[in-house]
């Protein structure tokens, strides 16, 4: 279990949530803290990867790029694990997760439309041992992403 | 993280291979100093500097902090497909978008008619989340929840801008 962040911390990322590169002087300074101290902090909290600071790019701004979600179904249930280790190498892919319930593992990706979309199924996924079946839903409106969030693991 | 202005709808722009490169160090280390990623692609500092700064200017690419999840109290993670009914999957996704557990909102065709991400800090919280907020939500018929029992990658490199 990760520690939770503390008020000083809490303070320096909703700071660096809105824009990471301002400098540790100028957010020292709103804070009444020294620079050391933030620049201490930043530093402990990217090593236990309580955040990471990160380029987002904005999907509006480009064209043809519709998110999907593919449901995984494998051969086995023992080989959940290793078929999601799998599947975390492919670089496409935003999201993996082992689920309870619809599937057994969900990745999610960004695609231009629905024949690359059922390209990459075909060609990246089914490909993989132990995939038995596979079920693709393709977004029409990404409404909302909150990129403050996100599980970090690497 | 509540208010929702339209999306904006500026020309697309295009990024050339130096902008990509910058892209892609940023991603990797969001404060890499601009002399850095000068060094490194062996262009000015002050070419940096500008194309960062058209890119954020024109929306197009921000540096974030990302916040772990589980540092930032929540427990659990669930994929959430709704089913809408008497009302446009537009309009529900758009209350769906407000509540602040709610990080993810995708309106999406096949069984389902929106996708969500969300967050809960404990059984009871998922509890309340579940019944009190998404279910009394006018339109939702149905929701079919997943829960992640273990998350293996979550970088959402791709994100719309107006809705964060």
């Amino acid at each position: 279990m990760r520690r939770k962040l503390d008020a000083a911390d809490a303070a320096i990322v909703e700071r660096l949530s809105r824009d990471a590169r301002v400098s540790n002087r100028e957010i020292a300074e709103q804070l009444g803290v020294t620079e050391g101290t933030v620049r201490g902090r930043v530093k402990r909290m990217e090593e236990e990867k309580l955040i990471r600071i990160t380029a987002v790019t904005n999907i509006d701004r480009f064209k043809d790029a519709a998110l999907a979600y593919i449901w995984i179904e494998v051969e086995r249930s023992g080989q959940t694990r290793d078929v999601a280790a799998e599947l975390a190498g492919i670089a496409e892919l935003g999201f993996v997760g082992v689920m309870l319930g619809r599937a057994d593992i969900l990745v999610i990706t960004m695609v231009r439309n629905a024949e690359h979309l059922a390209e990459f199924v075909h060609q990246r996924i089914s490909v993989i041992g132990g995939v038995r079946s596979t079920r693709s839903t393709l977004g029409v409106n990404f409404v909302k992403h909150d990129y403050r969030m996100a599980r970090i693991v690497s | 993280m509540t208010d929702l202005p339209a999306p904006s709808h500026a020309p697309h722009i295009d990024l050339d291979a130096i902008d990509q490169a910058i892209i892609d160090l940023l991603r990797k280390d969001g404060r890499m100093p601009y002399r850095a990623i000068a060094r490194a692609l062996d262009i000015a500092e002050n070419t940096v500097r500008a194309r960062v700064r058209r890119m954020e200017e024109s929306d197009t690419m921000r540096v974030v902090a990302v916040t772990d999840i589980e540092a930032a109290g929540y427990g659990m993670l669930l994929a959430i497909g709704v089913q809408v009914e008497g009302r446009s999957p537009e309009s529900v996704a758009r209350e769906l978008a407000v509540i602040a557990e709610v990080f993810s909102v995708n309106v999406v065709v096949g069984a389902q008619d929106i996708e969500i991400l969300v967050v809960a800090q404990d059984q009871a919280a998922l509890n309340e989340l579940i019944t009190d907020k998404l279910g009394a939500i006018p339109g939702v018929r149905r929701l079919t929840p997943a829960l992640a029992l273990d998350v293996l990658k979550n970088q959402p490199d791709w994100v719309p801008f107006h809705a964060a």
